[in-house]
C-alpha cells in the first residue's frame, strides 16, 4: 500500500541511511521494519482506533532523525528524583553529560547506539519480525524502528533488595522541519526482578518538534514494574507513542500515564497479559486545553487464566481541545477467571471542548468478571453546591473538584517527589486552590 | 419578649416549582433573631425544597414571592454570598467529597466569611485548636480532620459533621434539614447539645424535622407544619407533641 506518505518515508530513509548506524542485525531490522511499514502504510483516520488522532501534521514534518542538538544544561531538566539514576536523551541521542549512571549489580542500561546486538534483550523486540501487515496500532513503532538511532536497552535481573530506580528523560529540541526525535526503550525484567521506572518526554525550548517514541516491555515471571510516564512536551509539538508490553505469569505491571503537553498527542498502549495471574494497573490522566488533541488507545489482552486488569482514565478537556480515551479489553478463550475493571471518566470544562471515553470489551470465554463504567460530564453538581454553600468561591470550588477528579490517578503515584512535580505541572493547567496541598 | 422591628428572615408568599411541578405554594414565615423555629411536615411536603431555596441551590424556579434576610433580598445572592453573610444549611444528605479533606473545607469556609468581613485569614494553629474543641463537643475523633469530606462516614457521622461545621462557622441563621433523622438517642443528644450551644440573642435557627424527638432537647419557640407547600398550622412546642400523638393526617385533612 504505497501512498505519497510512505513513499516519502522510504525516500527520507534512503537519504538518511548513511547517518543511521549500519551495524549488523540493526540494519536488517531497520530494513524489515521499513518494508513492513511500506506494505501496510501508517494508520489513517479511517482505521479503527485512529479516528480521534490528529494525523495531519504527518503531511508536513520530516522523518529523518534530527541533526545533533545544541548541548543542554542540567538546569534545563527537571529536578532529580532522589534515589533514581537518570539517563537523558536529546532528540533521541544519549547525552551522557546530563546523565547520572545507575550503580546496581541487578540492572544494566545500555544506550542502543552502543549496544552490540547480543546485549539487546531478545524478547523485547516484537517488531523484529513484523507481520507483512502489521496491525495499525503498531505501525508507528515500525517507523521508530526504521529511524531510531539510539535509545535505552534495559535489563533487570532478579534481586532481593530494593527495586532498581531509573529515570529516562527524553528531550525534544529540534523543529519538525529539520528532523524527528525517536525515543526508544527496550525493557526486559527477568523473573522476580523489580523496577521503578520514570519515563519523561519534554521539550527544551518551544519548537514544534516531532517525537515518535517506541517502548517495549517484557516482564518475566513474578517481576514487578512500576512505570510512570509523563508527557509534557511544548505546546506546538506532535507526538506519537507506542508501548507494547508482555506480562508473564504472576508478574505485576503498574503503568501510570500523565499526558499534558504537545499540540497533538497520540498514545497507543498494547499490553498482553500472557501468563496466569498477571496483574495490570493502567491509570491515565490526560489534560487538553486550547486546540490540543490528546488521544489514547489502550488495548489489554487477557491471554491466560486468572489475570487482573484495573484500568482508570481521568481526562479534562477545556478550550477547544479534543481528548479521547479508548480502552479495549480482549479476554481470550483461555482466560477464564479474568477480573477486569474499567473506570473511565471525562470532564468537559468548556462549551467548545470535546471528550470521548469508550470502554470496549471482547470476551471469548465464560467465568469472567468484567465491569466497566464510563462517564463524561461536567463537575458533580451536588459536590459543587455543597462547597458553595460553605462560602467557597465558585472558581475555587471548581478547581478543587477538578483536582479531586484527577486525584483518582495522581494519588496512586508512589514516588513522592515525582508526584509533587506532577502536581506542580498539573497545577499550571488546572490551578490548584491555595493551601489545598499544605493542609493535606 | 419584645419583637425586633425587622425579622432576620422574612419569607412572603413564596411559590417554587421544580421541573414544572409546583412544590411551595405561598409559604409565609418570619424568623427573628434569638428564635428557634421548627418546621415539621409529612414526607414530600416541601421542607427540603424550602431549605435548598434558602441556601440558593440551582434548579428551583421561584415563580412568586420574596425572601429577605437582614432586610436584603436573599434570593438575589449567590449561594456562596449567602454563606458568607451567615446563612448555613445543614444538609439532609451531606455530600461526600473524597480528596478534599475536612480541615481544608472548614478553613476555606471560615476564611470565606472572614474575607467578607474584612478580617485576615485565621491563624492555622489557633484554628486547629478551636476545631478540636468543637470536635470534642460533637464526639468526633481526631483522625476525622485529615479524612475526605464525609468520605465513608456513617449517617450519624455525616450529621455530626454538619453540626461541627455550623459550630465552627457560627452562622447568623442556621437551617438544619433533618439533622436528627437516622440518629440514635446518644447521637441525637450530641447534635442537640451542639445546636443549643449556638443559641444566642444574635442568631436564629430553623430546624426542619419529621419527628418531635429532637424538639425535646432543642426546645423551639414556634412550630410550623408544612403541608403541600404551605404552612398549614402554627403553634408552640405542644403542637409538636400533638403531631407525635395524632400523626400528620388530621393537619393534612384540615388543610385540604
Ligand atoms: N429535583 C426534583 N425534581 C422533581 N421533583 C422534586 C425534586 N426535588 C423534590 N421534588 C419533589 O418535591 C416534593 C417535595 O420534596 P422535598 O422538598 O424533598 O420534601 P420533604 O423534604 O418535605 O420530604 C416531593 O414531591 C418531591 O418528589
Ligand atoms: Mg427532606
Amino acid at each position: 500500500m504505497s501512498t505519497p506518505l510512505t513513499a516519502r518515508i522510504v525516500e527520507e530513509h534512503a537519504n538518511a541511511f548513511r547517518a543511521l548506524p549500519l551495524a549488523g542485525a540493526a540494519a536488517t531490522r531497520r530494513r524489515t521494519a521499513l518494508a513492513a511499514l511500506t506494505a501496510s502504510g501508517l494508520p489513517t483516520s479511517r482505521d479503527e482506533n485512529w479516528k480521534y488522532a490528529n494525523l495531519r501534521p504527518l503531511e508536513r514534518l520530516r522523518f529523518i532523525p534530527a541533526p545533533a542538538a545544541q548541548p543542554l544544561a542540567a538546569t534545563d531538566l527537571p529536578a532529580a528524583i532522589p534515589g533514581f539514576a537518570r539517563y537523558v536523551f536529546v532528540d533521541g541521542a544519549f547525552a551522557p553529560a546530563l546523565s547520572a549512571a545507575l550503580h546496581s549489580t541487578a540492572a544494566a542500561v545500555t544506550p542502543l547506539a552502543a549496544a552490540p546486538d547480543g546485549d539487546r534483550a531478545p524478547a523485547a523486540m516484537p517488531a523484529q519480525t513484523p507481520a507483512p501487515h502489521a496491525p495499525a496500532d503498531e505501525r508507528f513503532a515500525l517507523l521508530n524502528e526504521a529511524f531510531a538511532t539510539d535509545g535505552a536497552a534495559i535489563r533487570v535481573a532478579a534481586h532481593h533488595d530494593e527495586p532498581v530506580r531509573l529515570e529516562l528523560v527524553f528531550v525534544a529540541s529540534a523543529d519538525a522541519l529539520t528532523g524527528a526525535s525517536y525515543p526508544r526503550v527496550e525493557l526486559h525484567l527477568d523473573s522476580q526482578a523489580q523496577l521503578l521506572l520514570i519515563e519523561r518526554h519534554m521539550s527544551a525550548g518551544a519548537q514544534a518538534s516531532f517525537v515518535n517514541s517506541a517502548v517495549t516491555v517484557d516482564l518475566g515471571r513474578g517481576a514487578t514494574l512500576h512505570h510512570y510516564r509523563l508527557q509534557e512536551l511544548a505546546a506546538r509539538a506532535t507526538v506519537f507513542d507506542t508501548l507494547i508490553a508482555t506480562v508473564a505469569r504472576d508478574a505485576c505491571y503498574r503503568l501510570y500515564g500523565i499526558s499534558i503537553g504537545a499540540q497533538s498527542a497520540r498514545s497507543t498502549l498494547a499490553v498482553r497479559l500472557a501468563g496466569e495471574r498477571a496483574d495490570l494497573t493502567l491509570a491515565v490522566v490526560a489534560l487538553g486545553d486550547r486546540q490540543q488533541v490528546q488521544d489514547i488507545f489502550a488495548r489489554v489482552e487477557h491471554a491466560a487464566p486468572g489475570a487482573r486488569t484495573e484500568q482508570i482514565f481521568r481526562g479534562i478537556s477545556a478550550g477547544r481541545a479534543r481528548v479521547a480515551f479508548n480502552g479495549k479489553i480482549v479476554v481470550g478463550s483461555e482466560a477464564h477467571g479474568t477480573d477486569s475493571r474499567q473506570s473511565l471518566r471525562g470532564l468537559l470544562a468548556g462549551p467548545e471542548a470535546e471528550i470521548d471515553v469508550r470502554p470496549q470489551l471482547e470476551i471469548y470465554t465464560d467465568e469472567v468478571r468484567c465491569s466497566h463504567g464510563a462517564t463524561v460530564g461536567k463537575l458533580d453538581e451536588s459536590m459543587l453546591f455543597y462547597l458553595l454553600s460553605r462560602g467557597l468561591e465558585p472558581e475555587v470550588a471548581q478547581r478543587l473538584l477538578k483536582w479531586v477528579f484527577l486525584e483518582d490517578v495522581v494519588a496512586k503515584i508512589g514516588v513522592a517527589e515525582l508526584r509533587r512535580q506532577i502536581e506542580e505541572r498539573l497545577a499550571q493547567q488546572v490551578p490548584e486552590p491555595a493551601a489545598r496541598a499544605e493542609s493535606t | 419578649m419584645t419583637a425586633s422591628p425587622t425579622p432576620l428572615l422574612a419569607i412572603n408568599d413564596l411559590h417554587v416549582s421544580v421541573e414544572g411541578k409546583q412544590i411551595l405554594n405561598g409559604l409565609t414565615l418570619q424568623v427573628r433573631v434569638g428564635e428557634v423555629h421548627a418546621i415539621m411536615g409529612p414526607n414530600g411536603s416541601g421542607k427540603s425544597t424550602l431549605a435548598h431555596v434558602l441556601a440558593g441551590r440551582p434548579g428551583y424556579e421561584i415563580t412568586a414571592g420574596t425572601v429577605s434576610y437582614e432586610g436584603c433580598d436573599l434570593l438575589a445572592l449567590a449561594p456562596e454570598e449567602r454563606a458568607r453573610q451567615g446563612v448555613f444549611l445543614g444538609f439532609q444528605y451531606p455530600v461526600e467529597i473524597p480528596g478534599v479533606n475536612n480541615v481544608y473545607l472548614l478553613k476555606a469556609a471560615v476564611n470565606a466569611v472572614r474575607k467578607q468581613r474584612g478580617l485576615p485569614e485565621v491563624d492555622a494553629f489557633e484554628f486547629l485548636g478551636l476545631v478540636r474543641e468543637k470536635m470534642k463537643l460533637m464526639h468526633i475523633e481526631d483522625s476525622f480532620l485529615s479524612r475526605g469530606v464525609n468520605e465513608g462516614f456513617s449517617g450519624g457521622e455525616k450529621k455530626r459533621n454538619e453540626v461541627l461545621q455550623m459550630l465552627v462557622l457560627e452562622p447568623r441563621l442556621a437551617i438544619l434539614d433533618e439533622t436528627d433523622s437516622g440518629l440514635d438517642i446518644d447521637a441525637l443528644k450530641v447534635v442537640a447539645g451542639g445546636v443549643n450551644s449556638l443559641r444566642s440573642p444574635e442568631r436564629a435557627c430553623v430546624l426542619v424535622t419529621h419527628y418531635q424527638r429532637l424538639l425535646e432537647y432543642v426546645v423551639p419557640d414556634i412550630v410550623h407544619v408544612l403541608v403541600r407547600g404551605r404552612i398549614a398550622r402554627r403553634g408552640d412546642r405542644t403542637l409538636a407533641l400533638e403531631l407525635e400523638r395524632r400523626g400528620y393526617d388530621w393537619v393534612t385533612e384540615e388543610a385540604a
